[in-house]
């Protein structure tokens, strides 16, 4: 049984990453003000971008900055169309996602069951040796421990910046921001660069370290996950990291009971992400928005 | 601009006000020659030559049979931009057409397999719709009882949608005698839908646009299509006026969820016959375009859903002539749309 634990929570930790670096830079977008729903379509263009340029240049790391440039240029589609031609941030953002759909099975076909270098798990001397959080924490990929450092520091630098300051100001009263002679549009434009490049990461980390492959529309909903993530984890980064691995837990408990032998229904196991996300979303309600940027509230509503 | 409390006006561009019809159709040109160029520099990234590419699909998409495939394919894509219209009047986004769509095929699926005889179809189509409209009315009424945005409960409702039929497909109602691919076992004749005098159309195009036609009556000339209008264009006011918001919210997003079940049943009697994976082939999302590129104008919608079953069509024979991904074509819709949405409204003050 605490073997299964052990599974689940390194599971959690190993499928939740790709997550959790879209749901940061999801963070990143709603805290000043835009939602982007196509980051889904980051997380693909990052994935496609990532495995592509690992495969041809033979650094996963390559691919990894390919990822969060493909994921960044997508979501600069979504900045130009909502902050400076002011379209609806809903459609845009799932037109956004649907281009990136069209552009990766445009793209992608050549590198569907190509092998590439990826990125293999690299146990950390001492602390991977510690009885259990070793397992759960210390022996996966180098990308993971990034977003360990990932969250805290976006975390920090909301609270304790000029630049996060500005950014959440762009969030809550734009106005200020043209007051002190600051462009708000601006600060939005790249916060949502910014975010999709994050997905991007994301998305080349779910292709070279988690799934070692390239296929279309691998991301399967991830990215429209992250997004209702931030929502419910009221758009604070460390409660981002903890929701990411509740995912990531239920992504990790199907293989783990099937390898013990029990037969589970594959479809509800995948199922799964989302009931839990919609069931936590009923529950906290209204609650919810109350935590929500002010400028994001009129997007919500 | 934090206090400003009506939205963006959804009148179509073509009428928006200060702008000459010579000055809307112009950027309309432009913002369709922008998608065009754009998608043709990317054909050409990928190594394919743009001009014999698009020649290729307008060719292939003005031939007899391929008129009729175009008019097979808006007849879902039509029933499912219904299903963002209506709600959008009440200010809803419902991007969950297509899970709304594969729970319209499955309920009607379902229906097939018990029931035969005369009166399957019609049941069949009861059934669609009553499951599109369950499927919708679950985003609805956590909408209306807790708050909670139904852009994206819709979203991930399709999801949850997928992985349903997925489960049926292969357990409980595969075809035991089908080979390769996992499916239900096909519909009888007397199931289909009938086809439409010597072509390959099959009915579902004339319930479809019945279905439009009563949507854009609905909107256009009925007491509730207007408290619609007022509940999208400002709730709070709505509220005062003591119109029943949350009843006309539901309402809405329950008659969307509805039309988008019907396309998948008619999708499903009209063409395919039985559940497969990739039964949908993102009707719901194509379908939601649509509903965009018209702003949410029920008879220019009906356009725009023909418009994108002819690229559709025309994607199909990308695939066959040029090797490109039928999928190719997304990239043109979403720049086509993309380009609308930005550059043909008069834009808003900033």
């Amino acid at each position: 049984m605490s073997d299964l634990v052990v599974d689940v929570l390194t599971g959690a930790v190993r499928g939740g990453t790709a997550i959790m670096f879209a749901a940061l830079g999801e963070t990143i977008a709603e805290r000043a003000g835009v939602v982007n729903l196509g980051t889904e379509g980051s997380m693909l263009v990052g994935a496609l971008g990532g495995y592509a340029l690992a495969a041809e240049t033979g650094s996963p790391w390559v691919g990894l900055v390919a990822g969060a440039l493909a994921g960044g240029l997508l979501a600069l589609v979504h900045a130009v169309m909502v902050v400076w031609r002011r379209s609806d941030q809903f459609a845009t953002g799932l037109t956004v996602m649907f281009l990136g759909l069209g552009l990766t099975s445009l793209f992608g076909a050549a590198y569907v069951g190509r092998a590439a270098p990826g990125f293999d798990p690299v146990p950390v001397p001492l602390l991977a040796d510690v009885p259990v959080l070793g397992e759960i924490l210390f022996q996966h990929d180098p990308v993971t421990y990034l977003s360990f450092a990932a969250a805290p520091l976006l975390w920090w630098w909301l609270r304790s910046t000029r630049g996060g300051l500005l950014l959440r100001t762009a969030g809550e009263r734009a106005d200020v921001l043209h007051v002190h002679g600051y462009r708000p549009g601006l600060i939005r434009g790249a916060a949502v660069v910014a975010g999709g490049a994050l997905a991007g990461i994301g998305g080349a980390q779910l292709a070279t370290a988690y799934a070692h492959a390239w296929f279309e529309g691998m991301t399967a909903g991830r990215g429209f996950i992250a997004v209702a993530l931030v929502i419910f984890a009221a758009w604070r980064p460390l409660w981002v990291m903890a929701g990411s691995y509740l995912f990531g837990a239920a992504l990790a408990l199907a293989p783990a009971l099937q390898a013990r032998g029990e037969s589970l229904n594959q479809f509800a196991l995948d199922a799964l992400p989302f009931l839990i996300t919609l069931a936590i979303l009923a529950i906290l309600g209204r609650r919810t928005l109350r935590a929500a940027p002010e400028e994001l509230r009129r997007v919500f509503t | 601009m934090t206090t400003q409390l009506t939205p963006t006006p959804v009148a179509s561009p073509l009428v928006s006000p200060g702008s000459g019809f010579a000055a809307a159709a112009g950027r309309w040109a432009g913002a369709l020659a922008g998608a065009i160029a754009i998608f043709s520099v990317l054909l050409l990234a990928k190594g394919a030559d743009p001009l014999a590419t698009l020649g290729d699909m307008v060719v292939s998409m003005t031939t007899g049979a391929s008129l009729e495939q175009i008019v097979i394919k808006a007849a879902p894509f039509v029933l499912a931009a219904m299903a963002v219209v209506l709600p959008a009047r009440a200010g809803l986004a419902n991007v969950g057409g297509e899970g709304q769509v594969i729970i319209g095929a499955v309920a009607g699926a379902g229906v097939g397999l018990v029931v035969s005889g005369p009166a399957a179809l019609p049941l069949m189509l009861v059934a669609g719709a009553l499951g599109g409209a369950l499927w919708a009315g679950l985003a609805v009424a956590l909408r209306v009882t807790v708050g909670v945005n139904e852009a994206v409960t819709t979203l991930l409702l399709n999801y949850v949608a997928l992985d349903v039929m997925l489960y049926l497909i292969y357990e409980p109602w595969k075809d035991a005698n089908g080979s390769g691919q996992p499916a239900t076992p096909p519909l009888a004749i007397e199931q289909r839908l009938p086809l439409l005098g010597g072509t390959a159309v099959h009915a579902g195009i004339i319930l479809a646009l019945l279905a439009a036609a009563a949507v854009w009556l609905t909107l256009r000339h009925t007491a509730f299509g207007f408290r619609l209008a007022v509940t999208g264009g400002n709730p709070e006011a709505a509220r005062r006026a003591g119109l029943p918001v949350a009843r006309l919210l539901l309402t809405a997003m329950l008659l969307g969820g509805a039309l988008a079940g019907l396309a998948g049943v008619i999708h499903l009697a009209g063409i395919e016959f039985k559940l497969r994976p990739g039964l949908t082939t993102n009707i719901g999302y194509i379908a939601f375009l649509a509903a965009w590129l018209a702003r949410h104008n029920p008879l220019p919608a009906v356009a725009a859903a023909f418009m994108l079953a002819a690229i559709t069509v025309g994607g199909d024979s990308l695939q066959l002539d040029s090797g490109l991904p039928a999928a190719t074509v997304n990239v043109l819709m979403a720049l086509i749309l993309l380009a609308v949405l930005g550059w043909t409204a008069k834009r808003s003050p900033s």
